[in-house]
């Protein structure tokens, strides 16, 4: 007798679990076997049968009783520890089984897996934008108390509503007249600040009142904060901050940072603390924190907003409360607000610095993307689903023999689950790798070219900064848990149901799974509904920027190359046009590869422009005051190929001795003019030009590609020199290639490090846009995974309609039927399909594309050319996606599809 | 005699190495092979037989003896096969070193 049956085996075989019953009679037996075989053995000696009897009990150990009973017992503590192996062990034979099935089928599993990984990733890498910028408390203690107190000029004529700073006697008055906040900060950015004493670097810095951390509930994390008297008077000593960034970019994290001496512009510093790490201020970009008493005697008075203002409530203050206190306050300090014509109407406004966090235009448009993402994730589920009833319905025979060879219904719903939980873990590991990239795609966004630049005046904070995009664990649970739920919830309805039917049905034929089809066909008209939703928003986003990006902007754009230059200390005589610019410029115009070069003290696609007042003392006070101003030297219209409409360009005679001039563009001329005739027209603009004759008319530049040209005056170098110029340098050809051997030459005549921030006038452009073209980038993506999906979903329903309907299209075959003619039935079913979707998908659209109304640049949501061509993308993408199950149909072999009965 | 605790297992396995047995064949050759120096309790035995199957060192089959009678049939495993192998060179080390011990001379002789 030889059994050589290895352990495992039996489980392997999958014999079924022995009852604790039989496990006991096992023991029994065996015991017994034993006792009889020994009284055999003993007999076969001669012992007599009770004697041998006796002898074998004895030989036992213990009594009979007790024996057995412990035998019971070992096999008790077996069978449980078997039940638990057992089931660990048929639910891995159900994963290895899944694992399987989804290996023979490369496709399904990819297209599965890929549809997850699209739709969940991209929502939970917004979600992650989403958290950050919008819905994460301020990172400052009791964010809720916090407000900005900011000046708002209410709309005026054609100038919008403009939200300021405060002067900074402004804001001693406030600060001393108010009650309703425990802590009044003021702080106002330092714009590119150079640090010497070791390498040449520049950063941005604010100027902030003492109370400036301590309002906000932080603390240095090294080192002490700006003493509370500071504030007190001016002349305060020279004593920084610096941000915990800068601390460990530059100075290595150096302990013995604090104390240190720093140069900043030139004068010397004491550092005597480092800030809280990821604090960059409220303006979300200063690496240095001055006290803003050590330069108030410098920063310009009345008629110059600078200052932000940041308060916290008082306890037992409502933010009602404190609104109103500021509107009487500010309604006494009018007269600080009075423009040089006195006419300017101006409120103080209380709000949350919570709603500040982020440009309302950018949170609007963050809010669209995570829309869209919801979409693409809606599709992606409906696609998921869409594949798994395909799969549960082409299985059904499968399924009904397992039935009819004895698997229990449980049994089969928990393999169908376990496919789709692999189905949805792979799912969700896929899509947490896509949400990862994601992230860093939006974190790389940098807020300071995309998201700033065009926003104007003290309206938004800029501390909540794209680059804190990060995935964290909520993000990452939130792909898994959305994946598995995706998985089950869609897995679970597919499984019940296939399940469910009737052994004979399905045995007998496959035609009850065509009824199914009507179900998915539904879900794809919905996708296709969707995706064109998506398509049109980002077909809209991209003919908005092909728009601005060949918007007539006024001036020849190609070939400009600018830079910005600081002059170094006291290179500047007041009174005429400095040597030092002179120098650079003849210096430039000697590159081979030049033609000319001009200055400018702002331009075209340069945010920083100043907007001043103008009038004309011999005439009524027109509605609109303000003017862009920029300082010229008289080749500057030529370099940049800027008409002169009539009158006369600057010549050299204008030089500082001789009668002030300047020169309006067309706007400038109609908004302050009408139907007069400008020039020889004496005008003032800002503190600086006095009565000055306007002399000619040139044409408009836009400053900015998506709004008009507004009004701007020309003022002639010679007779106004700023301290910080832009060089504009026409050259012969590409303006980028001459980029390097410009620098050199620049380098010779200027001190170290005075030249910055050198693009061409396309580059320029290319930021000036950029918040157009990261939301065309992102819609377009979206509606791009959305018409992939659909078309996904398009090709899984006719592929499985084509299937389910083998043996009718063999008939139509064998009746004869051409091929050409049941390729047509198949697309033309696509197509159908595809009229539903887009007829309900254009009412979605037209609603759908009014919230993108504020991002469009000379278009009307409604637009037609964008409509018929995303009409067109999809119908082609119908009939590729139709085209393979179509293929697949005409090659149907009758006497095949026909036998197959 | 008491068996030395931790040679039982060993002796079962390398018994049934021979060829798959029934418990009491198992017992019944420990005994005649060590002429009747070690005697295993019946009870002990089962219980390490249904110890060593569950750890997968023996698979069990119900046969019939030569009896005529229905009894459990052990055979060694692979896994069995590799435990008995360092489980009896650990035994035999061990004993070995006992047996120096007590075997040594007594080579101060007293007073």
């Amino acid at each position: 007798m030889r059994f050589d049956i290895r352990p495992g085996v039996r489980r392997l075989l999958r014999f079924s679990i022995r009852t604790r019953a039989a496990m006991k009679r096992d023991a029994d037996d065996e015991l017994e076997a034993l006792i009889a075989c020994r009284v055999d053995h003993l007999i076969a000696r001669g012992m007599s049968a009770d004697d041998a009897r006796a002898e074998a009990i004895r030989r036992l150990g213990a009594p009979l009783d007790e024996v057995r009973h412990q035998l019971h017992t070992n096999a008790d503590q077996r069978e449980r520890r078997m039940r638990v192996v057992e089931f660990v062990e048929s639910v891995m034979e159900d994963v290895r089984y899944a694992a399987r099935g989804l290996a023979r089928r490369p496709a399904f599993t990819a297209v599965a897996v890929l549809t997850l990984a699209i739709g969940v990733g991209a929502t939970t890498a917004i979600f992650s934008a989403v958290n950050v910028l919008i819905l994460r408390p301020l990172p400052y203690a009791r964010p809720n108390e916090l407000m900005k107190v900011s000046v708002v000029l209410p709309a005026e004529g054609a100038r919008p509503s403009l939200t300021l700073g405060f002067a900074y006697p402004t804001y001693t008055t406030l600060r001393e007249g108010q009650r309703s906040f425990s802590d009044f900060a003021a702080y106002a950015l330092a714009p590119q600040l150079t640090l010497t004493s070791g390498d040449v670097e520049r950063v941005d810095g604010e100027y902030v009142s003492a109370s400036y951390l301590r309002t906000l509930g932080l603390a240095p994390e090294r080192g002490r904060d700006f003493d509370r008297s500071l504030d007190a008077h001016a002349g305060a000593p020279h004593e920084a901050i610096i941000s915990y960034a800068l601390w460990q970019r530059r100075f290595n994290a150096d302990p013995s940072i604090i104390g240190r001496a720093i140069d900043i512009d030139r004068e010397p510093w004491t550092i005597i603390g480092v800030g809280p790490r990821e604090f960059r201020g409220l303006s979300g970009q200063a690496d240095v924190f001055l006290p803003v008493a050590t330069t108030a005697a410098s920063l310009p008075g009345p008629g110059m907003h600078l200052v932000s203002v940041v308060a916290r409530r008082a306890p037992g203050v409502t933010a009602l409360r404190a609104t109103d206190e500021m509107s009487a306050l500010g309604a006494r300090l009018a007269n600080e607000f009075r423009n040089p014509m006195g006419k300017l109407a101006s409120e103080v406004h209380v709000s949350a610095l919570d709603a500040l966090r982020i440009d309302p235009l950018v949170k609007r448009s963050l809010l669209v993307l995570f829309g869209a993402a919801w979409l693409v994730l809606g599709i992606a589920c409906v696609n998921v689903a869409n594949l798994l009833l395909g799969r549960a319905s082409a299985r059904r025979r499968e399924i009904a023999v397992r039935v009819a060879i004895g698997a229990g219904r449980g049994r089969l719903v928990r393999l169908f689950l376990v496919e789709s939980l692999m189905l949805a873990l792979l799912g969700g590991i896929a899509s947490a790798a896509v949400a990862w990239i994601g992230a860093h795609v939006l974190a790389s966004v940098d807020p300071t070219t995309v998201f700033r630049g065009t926003s104007r005046g003290d309206a938004t904070i800029g501390a909540v900064a794209f680059s804190s995009i990060a995935l964290d664990w909520r993000a990452l649970a939130f792909a898994m848990s959305t994946s598995l739920v995706v998985g089950l919830f869609f897995g679970l309805a597919p499984a019940l149901g296939a399940t469910r039917a009737s052994l004979s049905d399905a045995l007998k034929s496959d035609r009850t799974a065509a009824g199914a089809g009507v179900g998915r066909r539904t879900l794809v008209v919905a996708e296709i509904a969707l995706a064109l939703v998506l398509l049109v928003g980002s077909g809209l986003m991209l003919r908005t920027v092909a728009k601005l990006l060949s918007v007539d902007v006024g001036f020849d754009k190609s070939n400009v190359l600018t830079f910005s230059l600081t002059p170094p200390p006291g290179s500047i005589a007041d009174d005429s046009m400095p040597g030092f610019y002179s120098r650079i410029l003849d210096r430039v115009r000697a590159v081979p590869g030049i033609a000319d070069a001009a200055l400018g003290s702002c331009g075209p696609f340069v945010p920083t422009c100043r907007l001043t007042s103008l009038w004309r003392p011999d005439a009524p006070v027109p509605d609109q005051v303000y003017t862009g101003m920029e300082v010229v030297t008289p080749n500057w219209f030529s370099v940049m190929h800027v008409r002169l409409v009539r009158g006369r360009p600057f010549s050299p005679t204008d030089h500082s001795g001789g009668p002030s001039v300047v020169l309006l563009n067309e706007s400038a001329a109609k908004t302050f003019f009408g139907a007069d005739d400008p020039i020889g027209q004496r005008i003032s603009v800002g503190r600086s030009v006095k009565d000055a004759e306007v002399i000619g008319i040139v044409g408009s530049v836009r400053q900015l590609p998506d709004s008009a040209p507004g009004p701007i005056t020309y003022v002639p170098a010679t007779q106004s020199p700023p301290e910080e110029m832009i060089v504009f340098v026409r050259t012969m050809s590409n303006a980028a290639t001459v980029a390097s051997a410009l620098r050199l030459a620049v380098r010779e005549v200027a001190p170290q490090r005075s030249m910055y921030d050198m693009q061409t006038m396309t580059q320029r452009q290319g930021v000036a846009t950029a918040k157009n073209r990261f939301r065309a980038m992102l819609l377009t993506a979206f509606a791009l995974a959305a018409l992939l999906l659909a078309a996904i979903g398009l090709y899984g329903v006719l592929s499985f309609a084509v299937t389910a309907r083998t043996r009718e299209i063999g008939i139509r075959i064998a009746l004869g039927a051409e091929r050409a003619s049941v390729q047509r039935l198949v697309i033309g079913e696509g197509l159908a399909l595809v009229g539903v979707g887009v007829v309900i998908g254009l009412a979605g659209a037209f609603a759908g594309a009014r919230l993108l109304r504020t991002f469009l640049f000379d278009l009307t949501p409604s637009d037609p050319v964008t409509y018929a061509a995303i009409i067109v993308v999809l119908g082609v993408t119908a009939v590729l996606a139709s085209w393979v199950p179509a293929l697949r149909a005409s090659r149907v072999d009758p006497v095949i599809a026909l036998r197959a009965e | 005699m008491p068996m030395l605790r931790g040679t039982l297992d060993p002796l079962v396995l390398k018994t049934v190495s021979w060829s798959p047995m029934h418990a009491f064949e198992i017992t019944n050759w420990i005994e005649e092979r060590s002429d009747g120096r070690v005697q295993i309790d019946d009870a002990a035995l089962l219980q390490a037989l249904h110890r060593l199957e569950d750890r997968g060192y023996l698979a069990g089959e119900w046969g019939v003896t030569e009896n005529a009678r229905r009894a459990k049939y052990y055979s060694l495993t692979a896994a069995g096969r590799a435990y008995l192998r360092t489980e009896a060179a650990r035994l035999v080390d061990h004993l070995d070193a006992i047996v120096s011990i007590l075997s040594a001379k007594t080579s101060t002789p007293r007073g």
